[in-house]
């Protein structure tokens, strides 16, 4: 920043971002305090990657303590008094070994290892998952590529930030006083009645309570910013389908998220003030809260997942310089989806429903397969006859259609009430979610960081380091997660700290996986690192992209524009404009007069 | 339909997908038909999709100076296409898994009715004759060559069913939902507290490879195990939360009922019990669980066993007599063992007065404190020649 901007305070607007006053508090107060949409993205992505390596820290714990059944070996035999003694052994308690010290006395294995996986399950979702996409890319990248100064509601932008650090902090307290084994999931009557001289599990529930506000005050803020501050020019079919898919994940946080809210608050009355609402020993009915739950967090998964399509539909065209095939399919089907969403939690019920029930949302389980299944189909007729250049992005977003599909296909025995009697809570559904929210959602991130890591922090990285990285991620990944379709089918449960020896082999072979896969994701970390510390400079439109966010500055200026931006073309016009801060010497436009 | 697909199993597909688990009824084998099925569709379309991708992303990759070919942007009559035929796939999975379904859960109404019971962390099976089976074996069981008798896991129940046979299972919780999962059968439903859930299967005829170890004589005999496990996530436990059922010939179910029907003495009942329900969490041998073991014996721990003072949690301590046992099968966290966690759960409504009786005669027995310790082997005599009349009968009433 020059000596004359840093002199004029009121000019703030024509520095970087990320330059601020000098002293450290004085940068901290401004951090603390920005309603910058860019700035609360940038906080959201340093949190929400924290609670990820947290939250998979967690699952090599799991994976480690599968290694080996925890067994319990009891030998029987004569002492010299001539009575019998028994000496009982146990083995396999691999995390006790490691950690028993950091819990109280005459906490079991198998106890510690509930723990552990409620802990993954609980971080991953609702500190992960949810916010990684939405709240980190979507803050930032949202008024942009509407070409609007910041969202609708600045300070309650602010406020859903300080509303999830708050949730968190929930969380992790919760955690620092040993942890909660109810599973994210918090079924009752477990959950109210497990560790009842604790308040752990309040406080869990608590931390996913107020996680939920933030979710809502961000889904509402995105929807209005979306009707309301869209670039002169810009119609609804003018929206990059990124924003699409953000404006369909905020329309579910808005009416979803109140019913898991409700139904959390009443987990803790029944649990602190033993109202009767869940447990049938109090005249309430279990099921009902199953009911309750998935009715939001049904939709929440497609909260996580459409907007990594979105990041999967603007990464494919731009690196592959087509106009997206089907703008309006694609479109649609997001709103499809959120739609259809809302129709089909009694698929995690099955089990404990009544048989014209199961049939009824068996039937709506299939109907939301085949807008995802029409995305695929459109992202691959993308690829058709493009100019397509191999990035990182691209690979995650090629690696994207490879284990979405997967996780996909693998949903349709699950769909089919025959066959799910016997998959349901097995190790086939936790592969199945897996290839989904980590094949899907968090491939997806990965794609959408690299895409737009040179836009948030005005620095490139070293692409052959980041695609080693991608490289063992993808392997680490399938190795974890496509050995336990066939635990699943062979009989292996959920949730299982102890399970029968014909089973693990194949636990040994999927713990191997999870380390690739963490060295993986180590390899990303030190790439971003290293591209933070001494990465070249990146220009305005690395990529050739079309849309709003590659018109301004890497990293943009305060208010993004200079001056309020008016939409001349659509965002996938690849064929016929040339893309803003971009040299068209080496990747000419195709002959003029063949739109459509 | 039923048959085509039950028949038509790729033999390597089959195996890699469900390992040594045969399916073991017809409903099960038609189910497994229908995965294979669903898997073959998917294999296909996956297998197209990414074949395109790859081809695309070779064929069309960035040369300098070349421009992207144009080429459509949509392309109404394939989009129908892509929707129509997913769609309509989709119906057929649908009808087929309704199908399935109804054959798995829906049971003859001759079908024999075995009660199921579920609590933290054990299954109870009742059968229609009021038995309930006291057998269980171990995940092993060797005797190594210093006569020593080492066991592997827990203790899991055994359910004896008839071969041949329609079984139709009636569920139900004391606690937490659990789910009671036969992987040979493709089968589970949740159990769940004040509510019945259930479902029906139809047991096989017995092969000559059918056959089961004896765990505790060795012997070889006609039958077939399969593991019950429970997939519903149920606290500390729940992995160890498992059972094996049992389908046997005819005569040798007969057998066992007429041998089970049997009234036992005090201890031996409240053994059974033990087995059934407190094991998980009380050892007799010493051992620290979840709660303290029930002998006399004196450790690190503390002095535990019938008629010795236990040390509370508050500093008091209390006399462990008849009326203390009582009152924590009734009431756990009324009194609490210094250093062990509230976890047990109310047995109120779930133990007769006779239940509970048994469970406090086999507690004086394995203390050296035991009062009826005296007229232990006349009461245990007694208990026999009762069972052994009441065997009789029953022989003569079949």
């Amino acid at each position: 920043m020059s000596t004359l901007e840093a002199n004029a305070g009121h000019h703030h607007d024509e520095g970087s971002y990320l330059s601020g006053p000098p002293g450290m508090i004085a940068r901290i107060w401004q951090w603390a305090s920005t309603v910058d949409h860019k700035k609360i993205g940038v906080m959201y992505l340093f949190a929400v990657l924290f609670m990820f390596f947290l939250g998979g820290m967690a699952a090599i714990g799991v994976r480690y303590e599968l290694l080996d059944p925890i067994r319990t070996q009891t030998t029987e035999f004569v002492n010299a008094a001539g009575d019998i003694e028994t000496v009982t052994v146990t083995t396999g308690e691999s995390l006790k070994e490691l950690m028993g010290g950091m819990f109280a006395d005459g906490v079991s294995g198998s106890q510690i290892y509930n723990r552990i996986f409620t802990l993954h399950g609980a971080i991953m979702v609702f500190m992960f998952i949810i916010p990684a996409i939405p709240a980190a890319l979507g803050n930032f990248l949202l008024p942009i590529m509407l070409g609007a100064k910041d969202v609708a509601f600045p300070r309650l932008n602010l406020l859903s930030w300080y509303i999830y650090v708050v949730g968190c902090l929930f969380g992790v307290f919760s955690i620092l006083l040993g942890g909660v084994d109810t599973g994210w999931t918090f079924y009752t009557p477990y959950s109210t009645t497990t560790d009842a001289d604790h308040w752990r599990v309040v406080l869990m529930v608590m931390a996913a309570f107020i996680l939920g506000f933030s979710s809502i005050l961000t889904g509402l803020n995105f929807v209005v910013t979306v009707h309301k501050l869209r670039a002169p020019g810009m119609g609804w079919f003018d929206m990059p389908l990124m924003i699409w898919a953000l404006y369909a994940t905020a329309i579910i946080q808005v009416l979803a998220t109140p019913v898991v809210g409700i139904t959390l608050l009443l987990l803790i009355f029944e649990r602190v003030m033993h109202i009767g609402i869940f447990d049938p020993s109090l005249g309430g009915d279990p099921v009902l809260y199953q009911h309750f739950f998935w009715f939001y967090s049904h939709p929440v998964v497609y909260v996580m997942i459409l907007p990594g399509m979105g990041i999967i539909s603007e990464v494919i065209s731009v690196n592959a310089r087509k106009h997206i095939f089907g703008y309006r399919a694609i479109a649609f089907s997001s709103l499809g989806i959120a739609g259809v969403s809302f129709l089909v939690w009694g698929h995690h019920i099955f089990t404990a429903m009544g048989e014209l029930a199961a049939i009824l949302f068996s039937g709506l389980t299939f109907l939301v397969a085949i807008p995802t299944a029409i995305k695929i189909f459109n992202w691959v007729a993308t690829l058709y006859k493009g100019s397509i250049v191999i990035n990182t992005a691209m690979i995650y977003a090629l690696m994207f259609l490879f284990t979405f599909s997967i996780g996909g296909l693998t949903g349709l025995p699950l769909a089919t009430l025959a066959t799910d009697l016997h998959l349901h809570d097995s190790y086939y559904v936790v592969a199945h979610f897996h290839y989904t929210m980590m094949g899907g959602t968090v491939i997806a991130f990965m794609a959408g960081l690299h895409h737009w890591w040179p836009k948030m922090f005005g620095k490139m990285y070293s692409e052959k380091g980041a695609m080693l990285g991608a490289a063992l991620v993808f392997i680490g990944f399938n190795l974890t997660f496509f050995t336990q379709f066939f635990l699943g089918t062979q009989g292996m449960p959920r949730r299982y700290a102890n399970y029968v020896d014909e089973f693990q082999t194949l636990h040994q072979i999927s713990s191997v996986g999870s380390l690739v896969l963490l060295l993986g994701f180590l390899v990303h970390l030190f790439v971003f690192v290293q591209s933070i510390l001494s990465g070249d400079k990146a220009s305005a439109n690395p990529w050739g992209g079309l849309t709003l966010e590659w018109e301004v500055e890497s990293p943009p200026i305060e208010h993004n524009f200079h001056k309020e931006p008016i939409l001349k073309h659509g965002p996938y016009d690849f064929d016929s404009v040339v893309p803003p801060h971009w040299d068209p010497k080496d990747y000419p436009l195709p002959e003029k007069g063949n739109k459509h | 339909m039923m048959q085509t697909l039950a028949s038509a199993q790729p033999d390597i597909l089959q195996k890699l997908i469900f390992g040594d688990v045969p399916a073991a009824s017809e409903a099960a084998a038609w189910s497994d038909g229908l995965f294979l099925m669903i898997t073959w569709f998917s294999i296909f379309f996956f297998v197209l999709l990414m074949s395109l991708m790859v081809y695309f992303t070779i064929k069309y990759r960035r040369r300098p100076g070349v421009p992207a070919e144009p080429s459509p942007h949509h392309n109404l009559l394939l989009e129908i296409f892509w929707t129509v035929v997913p769609s309509s796939s989709m119906l057929v999975m649908f009808i087929l898994g309704f199908q399935g379904y109804t054959s798995k859960v829906v049971s003859p109404d001759s079908a024999m009715e075995l009660k199921i019971q579920g609590s933290k962390w054990s299954w109870i099976a009742t059968y229609p004759n009021g038995a309930t089976s006291p057998e269980t074996q171990a995940l092993s069981r060797v005797v190594d060559n210093e006569n020593h008798v080492v066991t592997e896991g827990k203790q899991y129940p055994i359910f004896y069913v008839p071969e041949n046979t329609d079984i139709k299972l009636r569920m139900m919780s004391t606690d937490v939902i659990h789910s009671f999962w036969i992987p040979d059968y493709r089968t589970k439903m949740d159990v769940i507290p004040n509510r019945y859930t259930g479902f029906g299967f139809s047991t096989p005829i017995l092969t000559p490879n059918d056959t089961y170890v004896h765990q505790e004589t060795g012997q070889v005999m006609p039958g077939r195990d399969m593991w019950v496990f429970c997939a519903e996530y149920c606290g500390d436990d729940h992995s160890r939360m498992a059972a094996t059922i049992r389908v046997v010939p005819r005569e040798l179910y007969d057998q066992k009922m007429a041998d089970w029907s049997v009234k036992l003495d005090p201890i031996d009942a409240g053994m059974k019990i033990w087995t059934q329900l407190c094991k998980t969490c009380h050892e007799t041998n010493g051992t620290r669980l979840v709660g303290p073991t029930w002998n006399s014996v004196k450790n690190a721990d503390g002095q535990f066993g019938f008629g010795y003072e236990a040390l509370l949690e508050d500093g008091s301590s209390v006399m462990r007599d008849a009326n203390y046992y009582r009152e924590s099968i009734l009431d756990p966290n009324a009194k609490i063992v210094k250093g062990f966690a509230p976890a047990m759960p109310s047995y109120q409504g779930q133990l007769s007065e006779e239940d509970i009786d048994n469970i406090i005669a086999f507690i004086q027995s394995v203390s050296d404190r035991n009062p009826n310790a005296g007229e232990d082997s006349e009461s245990s005599d007694a208990g026999e020649t009762e069972g052994e009349t009441e065997e009789a009968e029953a022989g003569s009433d079949s």
